[in-house]
């Protein structure tokens, strides 16, 4: 049960733990932050909402290249570009998720999968809006009230979103609207028979998560300092399905266990094949498919119960 | 503690009595695949409180009826007004917004909830509101969560699931299954309910105790409409039955006029051992 | 107008390589309603296949291609064997066997990857790379080939669902899977023999398409996009809709190119917005499937 109090502590926690690094390390810990933040997302949307999308990794993208455009181009002062980013965000996540709702399983999946490729092709021609396939890069965030905020301090503000996206699914999964998902993930007709209007829910589920990819994408631009083409391409969409899948579909824990497990896994993997850990995690990916659908968290859950039971 | 999960006093009615305004009313209800005629020129009246039967031979429109009045099909011609409130044509969740609840013949749960959890689906139209009001979680918030686990569990035991409160459905038995239906229909502090051959696969003991479930509902006040094949179970518990055939009502009363009515032997003479039954 | 006319050679052979992309899908999704991603890695490992056996190997084309084949078909028939049959006899969720492609669609790809290298690969053609003229009509001799023999897979196709007995298995297996076991058709063949073919159509067009694009271990997704495009287009329920989806794909994205005045990069956007515009209007397709029985 988390509380406030919780949160505060695990924010603590988190926090503290981004001084104790040094500068490569923090790099490893703020990715780790955003994966967990992502799959978390990515795991109400298409684990308890029951969506089959591929645009949660592209609305990252949209938030992240949103900041630099709106810092940069257009050239709002901060909070400006802060407010007008969640507003870019928000919007387009409605704008997508109201035809894009209409399909289901797999016609979602693949409008969602040309819509990622779409927003690949789009930025690689956008010209000197976007830098084209070569991105944007050589900026850094503004001094906030003079204050340059950077290195350790950066990491809190990852902790922030990361606890402030996991309050907010959190609430959403233990209230009415967490039973609707699932009720319409789990049987439409039974759903609408209560009462549950189908389009609504889908609607908002997709809305709600996207614009929390895209938020995502803000706090994004300032970890590298750089954004490009390929980063916000489908082997990461497919590599955020591998996390909630691997680390349990429909469960937060799930989502952070497969999110760390698949994102630290090629730094142990890398001195045995290299570049190539998409191998392992294809092969794990199939492996837990045909083994153990409930993922991770499914034999943890198996081995407490046990335990119990014993 | 009765159906509604409140105590008894409030809004309990008597038997309902046939001139008392009707709760549900359609008229002219007709219904038209391509070039079949379901249904056609149907008027029916529910009460509070009362069972209404709907039956008929095989074929005879009481499905589409049924699925008419819940919402699941658009009539194509009549009107169904409901406690004064035009509702024809209005989709299945918005009847049931407004308190028209249903059952389905082969149940439908949500498999990846527990029987608790199928129940508080069915509060939706009590519990749901503002999503800000959810995120922000204020104290109201988390009673209404408190309250709602704690009603669930009762019409969980009122049904007779008593010790199944945190089972996964997927280790129900179909009588059980049956039970969660009710219990998830009712959740929603329906007006209306709709059985859709609520005896269908049950074992005799099971049928028992599903009148005995049924009968406490319309003494609530709720009113009951069921489509049934099963005669004896059905005529042992409606006060009023409607008979159709080919899509037209052929004859309407208590169970004792209805067993007396040339008409509805007629429809059944391919049927007669239903009739005996009855 | 012979410019045109050779844009539309041109057109016409890319439509047939979708259009086989297509057919891939459907001899899966057809009779075992599973979609898979993967057939672009089946194409792709082909692409790689040819280059081994032609260019490395320098064996004669129809030895080439017929051991590709061959070596295709039963990549597919091993794919069903392990990610597939398990799941579908268990019971599993439809997601479930997609699910699992998508993972072998990154095995195939990283397989390659390391064993190939990042570099794309050449694939020689089968009639080299002189250009044939027939009165108005002209174009490579690789596109006619292209042309000629998918008209040829498509022909054995619709042959094979119209005539044949085990081709009515497989339109009976896609109408009801249950009522045609009963009825006593192997559902495990007729499984196995859709992966193997599919495989193979997939195998075909890898092959035919690597000439031009080279074999590259990323070619796979495009072309699956594309292929899927071009089913949506056509109509999922008929092999002549794949073809149809596969020539108006085609066709749109050439004229889109040399006509119309857009940077040619966004030319790519093509596909994909028909896709969607195809999935959100009419996710039916163009042509209806023929089994409307009431």
């Amino acid at each position: 049960m988390k509380s406030l109090a919780g949160f505060l502590l695990a924010g603590l926690v988190l926090s503290a733990v981004a001084f104790m690094l040094g500068s490569y390390q923090t790099d490893v810990y703020r990715k780790l932050l955003l994966w967990i933040t992502l799959a978390l997302g990515y795991n109400f949307l298409f684990g308890i909402a029951g969506q089959v999308a591929f645009s949660h990794f592209t609305f990252y993208g949209i938030g992240a290249y949103a900041m630099v455009i709106l810092l940069f181009q257009v050239g709002l002062p901060l909070p400006l570009a802060i407010v007008a980013g969640i507003v870019v965000c928000v919007v387009l996540a409605l704008v997508v998720a109201i035809p894009a709702t209409r399909l289901e399983g797999f016609y979602l999946a693949l409008a969602t999968l040309a819509f990622a490729q779409l927003f690949i092709v789009v930025l690689n021609e956008g010209g000197s809006v976007t830098g084209g396939p070569g991105g944007l890069a050589n900026y850094r965030l503004p001094d906030i009230l003079g204050v340059r905020v950077t290195g350790p301090w950066y990491t809190v503000v990852i902790v922030f979103l990361l606890l402030g996206t996991l309050a907010v699914l959190w609430r959403l999964d233990r209230s009415w609207f967490g039973r609707a998902c699932r009720a319409v993930r789990d049987d439409p007709q039974a759903a609408q028979a209560m009462g549950i209007n189908i389009r609504t829910t889908r609607i908002v589920a997709y809305a709600v998560t996207s614009a929390l990819a895209g938020v995502a994408g803000m706090v994004y631009a300032f970890v590298d300092n750089t954004v490009n083409p390929p980063i916000f391409g489908l082997e990461n969409a497919f590599l955020l399905l591998f996390m909630v899948i691997v680390g349990g579909s429909g469960r937060p824990a799930g989502a952070i266990v497969g999110a760390i497990l698949l994102y630290l896994l090629p730094f142990f993997l890398s001195p045995l094949i290299g570049h190539h850990h998409a191998l392992v995690f294809g092969v794990v990916m199939v492996a837990v498919v045909l083994f153990q659908p409930k993922g991770l968290i499914g034999i943890w859950d198996g081995w407490m119960t046990r335990r119990r039971a014993a | 503690m009765n159906a509604r999960g409140r105590q008894p006093g409030h809004g309990d009615k008597a038997v309902a009595s046939t001139q008392a305004r009707p709760l549900l009313v359609a008229r002219g209800l007709a219904k038209q695949f391509g070039g079949l005629q379901a249904v056609a020129d149907l008027d029916l009246d529910v009460h509070e409180g009362e069972i209404l039967g709907v039956i008929g031979p095989n074929g005879a429109g009481k499905s589409t009826t049924f699925n008419m009045i819940a919402g699941a099909l658009e009539p194509t011609q009549g009107t169904l007004v409901f406690d004064g409130e035009d509702l024809t044509g209005l989709p299945a969740h918005a009847m049931a917004g407004r308190g028209i609840m249903r059952t389905f013949q082969h149940n439908k749960p949500f498999a990846s909830m527990t029987v608790r959890e199928n129940v508080m689906v069915g509060m939706h139209r009590r519990l749901k509101g503002s999503l800000w009001r959810v995120l922000l979680a204020g104290a109201g918030v988390v009673r209404a969560e408190r309250e709602a686990v704690r009603r669930a569990d009762e019409l969980v035991s009122f049904v007779g699931l008593g010790d199944w409160h945190d089972a996964d459905v997927d280790t129900l038995s179909f009588g059980q299954g049956r039970l969660l239906e009710i219990a998830r229909a009712l959740a929603a502090e329906p007006r209306l309910i709709l059985f859709d051959e609520p005896a269908a696969g049950l074992t005799p003991a099971e049928c028992e105790r599903l009148t005995d479930i049924i009968r406490q509902i319309a003494r609530q006040g709720i009113a009951v409409l069921l489509i049934e094949h099963d005669m004896r179970f059905l005529m042992g518990l409606a006060d009023r039955v409607v008979v159709l055939n080919f899509g037209r009502k052929i004859a309407q009363g208590t169970p004792a006029e209805i067993r007396a009515d040339p008409a509805v032997v007629e429809a059944y003479l391919g049927n007669v051992g239903a009739m005996a039954d009855a | 107008m012979s410019d045109f006319l050779e844009l539309m050679v041109g057109a016409a052979a890319s439509g047939c390589i979708y259009a086989l992309v297509a057919l891939s899908y459907l001899l899966i999704t057809r009779p075992t309603g599973v979609i898979n991603f993967a057939v672009g890695e089946w194409a792709m490992v082909a692409a790689f296949g040819g280059f081994l056996a032609l260019s490395r190997f320098e064996l004669p084309y129809p030895v080439g291609m017929a051991i590709v084949l061959v070596a295709m078909a039963s990549v597919g028939w091993i794919t069903e064997r392990i990610a597939v049959r398990p799941l579908l006899e268990k019971g599993a969720p439809p997601l479930a066997p997609i699910l699992a492609l998508l993972g072998m669609l990154v095995v195939f790809r990283e397989i390659v990857s390391v064993s190939m290298g990042p570099d794309p690969q050449p694939v020689p053609p089968m009639f080299g790379y002189g250009r044939l003229e027939l009165g108005l009509v002209a174009g490579s001799y690789q596109s006619f080939f292209i042309i000629g023999v998918t008209a040829v897979v498509f022909g054995a196709a619709w042959y094979f669902f119209e005539r044949t007995l085990a081709g009515r298995s497989f339109e009976a297996v896609a109408i009801d899977r249950r009522a045609a076991a009963l009825m006593g058709i192997n559902l495990r063949r007729v499984t196995t023999l859709a992966f193997a073919g599919s495989a193979a159509v997939a195998a075909l067009a890898g092959l035919m398409v690597s000439p031009n694009v080279s074999a590259h271990y990323l070619m796979g997704l495009p072309l699956a996009i594309q292929g899927f495009t071009a089913l949506v287009i056509g109509g999922v329920g008929r092999v002549e809709g794949a073809l149809l989806g596969g020539l108006i794909l085609a066709v749109a994205e050439q004229v889109t190119v040399r006509y119309a005045p857009i940077p040619p990069g966004l030319a790519q956007g093509v596909p994909l917005v028909l896709l969607i515009v195809f999935l959100l209007l009419r996710p039916t397709g163009l042509l209806r499937a023929r089994e409307s029985r009431a």
